[in-house]
């Protein structure tokens, strides 16, 4: 892994009178209610470690309270850690002084929010020139850059609306649009969909997939939706009750979930919808073939082929080379959902 | 204006686990308050004569030296008088400004501050009633009010604001001024009327800083409220785009409270002419003056004209500046040139200032430098006829109900009289003991040692009789208006129709001066305690029941709706959601209908409703400095022991309504009510 985009290391988040004191004690470990009957505190958040490679969408997966919103806004010191560190490249967030945080917030890490946060006393050029106005630049210089940036996200022409004459879909859209407009090194999506309807959901899903194709940013995404999770990320995390408790590919965690609570979550995701070629593909056959994919393509796009033909499907990776092949069996036992090809091991 | 905080609070989670020390809890307060009568009972019925604060004679010695070393002390020719003559010269300016302006001048900029703000009808509102002043024939006296005010607003806003500001960003600045104006707020004005008069003199400084004074509270309060009120979602993205403390100021906060904050500068306004008439009383000139030297005469129409002339002006001065200006659609085209745009920016103030300077000269060329007297109406003698027929017909013979006089009469008889003998009867400790019972029931010891406290200090004020005179007609007052205000209040929560017949006529009463509903008072009830009950329940009727429709209105619609569902009838719907759910509200209409009945005890001794009232009025009028004091602090223990008790029952019921930021609690009261 190249050097990471994001380092965290041991970062806790207590509520309550002394948290300090909470942080790794034996204490932390107590069932929510009798912590809080004991010390006044809570955790929302405890000994979390990750690290995003550039370029990595790392997403971060839970239920409501299991402190996912409170591990985003940690990451800029929206929200104070209790303890730990937060490295955004070479910088030390946690040990930042004012002007050190604020150059980052301003130029390094945007952030899209699940309300929009639009201001509705700005027009939509206004709104989005919003980071760039905080960074003094200047205003016909800011607009201009905003204009631009108006018609990547679709809504040329619109800029002097007010963002109450727009629905929600579009409205994310300037959030989006706004995030990308400071040219940050990392975008952090706190729940930026989930106030959505699903069809428009999945539109600015896509726009997410396009976007990394062009931009090539560092993304941390929070959801609580289990297919929006899988179909972005590149790396999931799942958390519960202010814990990682488990981290790895969407087939990772479809494939072997860590423990019941996370099998209970990922039962009913069609295996071959997450499950590449690649964990289950056999070494390259000789013999005739239905047809090649690329590695990275997953089960579900095999089914035509071994549908058609009884002959295996090559896989190739970037340069040609054919570096294995699946057969009608291994597809089969994929879509069955039994574990009979070595899962995750390549 | 209305005032409809929305209610939003967070449940209260945490339950007190409870004690089997109940009975713990009972026995110490019985105990001190058996040996409060005991003591009592061993020093005596009446209060005892060694029980005296000498307020009186050590206020009128302090106003002795201050007239004997006024022109000496430093404090007086380095602090105080530069004060007062910048602030005379101040209103002095602006008035010959105003008068430069020549009347058709003063309208034009009416009209042109109206239509800034609120579009074509608020600048059409706005001139045609404040040409009203001058069909009145009170052009020129309107005019020395209307620099007084606006000498005291702009002062008033320019400490107001900041402060607000400071408050809603730091809760220990809050915290800090909140005590300081929740004292302000049941501070009766003329009890720093006083201290104002005996350091600036009678005059207009004194009565600028009365009324600066009297209307910093509510900006402080709504800018708070305003700053406090912007989502934090909103100021979240601001920090995440890396805004520093200022950026987030300028750029989110303050624009997103950019109505709260407007909504502040139309009540400090508002606040300002419901005083005139008190400012008059320590040596303001204008209209006040002329109500006043009305109401002194018991002259009915010469107090009704320049009555009816402020309430033009409060009107004009509300529309203008509370207009909605009409939001303003740019078309896409429009505003991509940049040029168009630029034009108007520039081009309108310019003509609104050439306009009026052609006007103002064309007035002086013309020499309209009076409201032109062809025009003007001499009210005052039709409503005296009218005062005098109403007098005539109404008094007495009216069939069945009898008319005003015995109506008048059964009041006295059956509840004044039976309630001010009872309080001031009994033997003083017992009043003492039963105060301390009450307000140790409602809010715990130490509000029982506060209420217990306040009445022996208003024994050694020695005004104890004409103490539970004031208080016998409050209690009375309140109750006639809270039986009237709550159930109009709940009407109005429920059907539309009344509202909208209700809304307009509240909207009139929040604008109108308290001493204006003196004037029909005296019509129908001549002078007495009646008129000034009256008036008390007349003027606290309107915020009771616009409290209670809003209380009920801002019941959620789920616990209702899930009501209806299960067949709830709209009476069961009332009972067993909406009032239990909106007894906080309740309450605080309580509350505030007391704070009302109590403010206007020194209006009603204008009427002879006798009491301490009349002792603080005498004290203004004829200098009696000392016993004004005593008088006026009396009232002030009044208030702070009523005020104190009724929002104790606020209090306990938030726990299970939901609580509520005391700025939302104090915005909520509304304008006039910090008499």
């Amino acid at each position: 892994m190249a050097e990471a985009s994001i380092s965290v290391r041991g970062l806790w988040k207590v509520y309550g009178p002394r948290a300090g004191r909470i942080v790794g004690s034996p204490d932390a470990d107590l069932p929510r209610a009798m912590l809080e009957a004991k010390t006044g505190c809570v955790v929302a958040m405890r000994d979390i470690n990750l690290d995003v490679a550039p370029g990595e969408v790392f997403v971060v997966m839970g239920l409501s309270g299991s402190g996912k919103s409170t591990l985003v806004r940690c990451l800029t010191r929206l929200i104070e850690p209790t303890a730990g560190t937060v490295m955004i490249g070479d910088t030390d967030v946690t040990a930042a002084n004012r002007d050190e945080l604020l150059d980052v917030r301003r130029h390094r890490v945007s952030m899209v929010f699940q309300h929009f946060g639009l201001l509705p006393h700005r027009t939509l050029i206004d709104n989005i020139a919003f980071g760039l106005e905080v960074q003094k630049m200047a205003k016909d210089k800011r607009r201009a850059k905003a204009e631009q940036i108006l018609e990547l996200v679709g809504l040329a022409g619109l800029g002097q609306r007010k963002p109450d004459q727009l629905s929600g879909g579009m409205q994310q859209r300037v959030g989006l649009a706004r995030a990308l407009a400071t040219d940050p090194e990392i975008m952090l999506f706190d729940e930026p969909f989930s106030a959505l309807d699903p069809l428009i959901r999945r539109d600015m899903q896509d726009e997410i997939v396009r976007l990394r194709r062009e931009v090539k940013k560092t993304m941390v995404f929070i959801t609580h939706d289990l297919s929006e999770a899988l179909r972005l990320g590149d790396r999931i995390a799942i958390m519960r009750d202010g814990r990682f408790v488990q981290v790895g590919t969407p087939e990772e965690v479809v494939g072997a979930p860590a423990d019941d609570y996370v099998a209970n979550f990922v039962r009913d995701v069609p295996r071959s919808h997450v499950v590449a070629v690649d964990s289950v593909m056999a070494p390259p056959a000789s013999g005739g073939s239905s047809g090649t994919v690329p590695l990275g393509t997953k089960i579900r796009d095999v089914v035509p082929y071994v549908a058609a033909s009884e002959l295996p499907v090559r896989v190739v990776d970037a340069s040609g080379t054919v570096v294995g092949s699946i057969d009608r069996v291994a597809v089969l036992s994929v879509i069955a959902g039994e574990d009979l090809a070595p899962v995750a091991g390549g | 204006m209305v005032i409809a905080a929305p209610i939003t609070g967070i449940a209260e989670t945490a339950t007190s686990p409870i004690t089997d020390k109940r009975w713990h809890r009972l026995v110490v307060p019985g105990v001190v308050i058996i040996a409060i009568i005991a003591v009592g009972y061993a020093i005596g019925h009446e209060v005892p004569t060694w029980l005296d604060a000498h307020v009186k004679a050590k206020v009128d010695q302090a106003y002795q030296w201050t007239v004997l070393h006024g022109d000496t002390n430093w404090l007086f020719t380095d602090v105080f008088d530069p004060i007062g003559h910048a602030i005379s010269w101040s209103t002095d300016h602006l008035l010959s400004l105003l008068r430069t302006l020549r009347w058709p001048g003063v309208l034009v900029l009416t009209a042109l501050i109206g239509y800034r703000t609120g579009g074509q009808r608020a600048a059409l509102t706005g001139v045609i009633v404040l040409s009203g002043c001058g069909l009145l024939g009170f052009w020129d006296h309107t005019m020395i009010t209307l620099s007084l005010m606006l000498v005291s607003v702009v002062i008033a806003l320019a400490v107001g604001i900041p402060l607000g500001i400071w408050a809603g960003l730091s809760d220990r600045a809050e915290k800090v001024m909140r005590g300081i104006l929740d004292t302000a707020q049941v501070m009766p004005l003329y009890v720093y009327i006083l201290p104002l008069v005996v350091v600036f003199g009678i005059g207009a400084p004194a009565a600028v800083i009365a009324t600066i004074i009297y209307a910093v509270p509510p900006a402080v309060r709504i800018t708070s409220l305003g700053i406090r009120g912007v989502a934090g979602t909103s100021t979240e993205v601001g920090s995440s785009f890396g805004c520093t403390g200022p950026q987030l100021l300028l750029k989110i906060r303050l624009p997103l409270a950019r109505r709260a904050v407007l909504l502040g500068v139309n009540q400090v306004i508002m606040m300002a002419f419901g005083i005139v008439v008190y400012a008059s009383l320590i040596g303001a000139a204008g209209l006040g003056n002329d109500v006043l030297t009305g109401l002194q005469k018991v002259d009915v129409g010469r107090a009704f004209a320049p009555g009816l002339a402020i309430v033009f002006a409060a009107i004009a001065i509300d529309r203008i500046t509370t207009g909605q200006r009409p939001q303003r659609i740019v078309s896409d085209t429009v505003a991509s040139r940049p040029g168009a745009l630029l034009g108007r920016r520039f081009m309108m103030p310019l003509l609104a200032v050439g306009s009026l300077i052609a006007v103002a000269v064309v007035a002086k060329l013309l020499k309209a430098d009076h409201f032109p007297s062809s025009l003007t109406v001499d009210v005052s003698k039709p409503v005296n006829d009218a005062a005098d027929w109403v007098g005539r017909h109404f008094r007495k013979g009216v069939p069945i109900v009898g008319g005003t006089e015995s109506f008048s009469d059964f009041v006295v008889i059956n509840f004044l009289t039976p309630a001010r003998d009872l309080l001031q009867h009994a033997a003083w400790y017992i009043i003492v003991a039963a105060v301390a019972a009450i307000g140790w029931a409602s809010g715990g010891w130490r509000l029982g040692l506060v209420c217990g406290a306040s009445f022996v200090g208003i024994g050694a004020l020695r005004v104890w009789d004409l103490a539970m005179d004031t208080l016998s007609q409050v209690l009375v007052a309140v109750v006639i208006s809270l039986l009237v205000a709550i159930p109009l209040g709940i009407w109005a929560a429920r059907s539309i129709t009344v509202e909208r017949i209700l809304r307009p006529l509240l909207d009139v009463a929040q604008v109108m001066p308290a001493f204006v509903y003196l004037v029909p008072v005296i019509f129908l009830f001549n002078v007495g305690r009646v008129p000034g009950v009256v008036a008390s329940v007349i003027y606290a009727i309107p915020p009771g029941i616009r409290l209670t429709t809003l209380g009920l209105r801002q019941v959620p619609e789920a616990p209702r709706e899930a009501a209806i569902s299960f067949g709830a009838t709209p009476r069961q719907e009332l009972l067993k959601v909406q009032l239990p759910l909106a007894t906080r509200a309740m309450m605080l209409a309580v509350n505030q209908t007391i704070i009302m009945c109590l403010s206007i005890v020194v209006v009603a001794a204008l009427i002879g409703a006798g009491g301490l009232g009349l002792e603080t009025v005498y004290g203004l009028t004829k200098k009696q400095i000392g016993q004004g004091t005593a008088g006026g602090l009396a009232i002030v223990l009044l208030a702070i022991v009523l005020d104190r008790i009724t929002q104790a029952w606020g209090s306990r019921s938030n726990r299970r309504a939901g609580a509520q930021t005391w700025a939302q609690r104090r915005f909520s009261r509304g304008p006039g009510l910090t008499l």
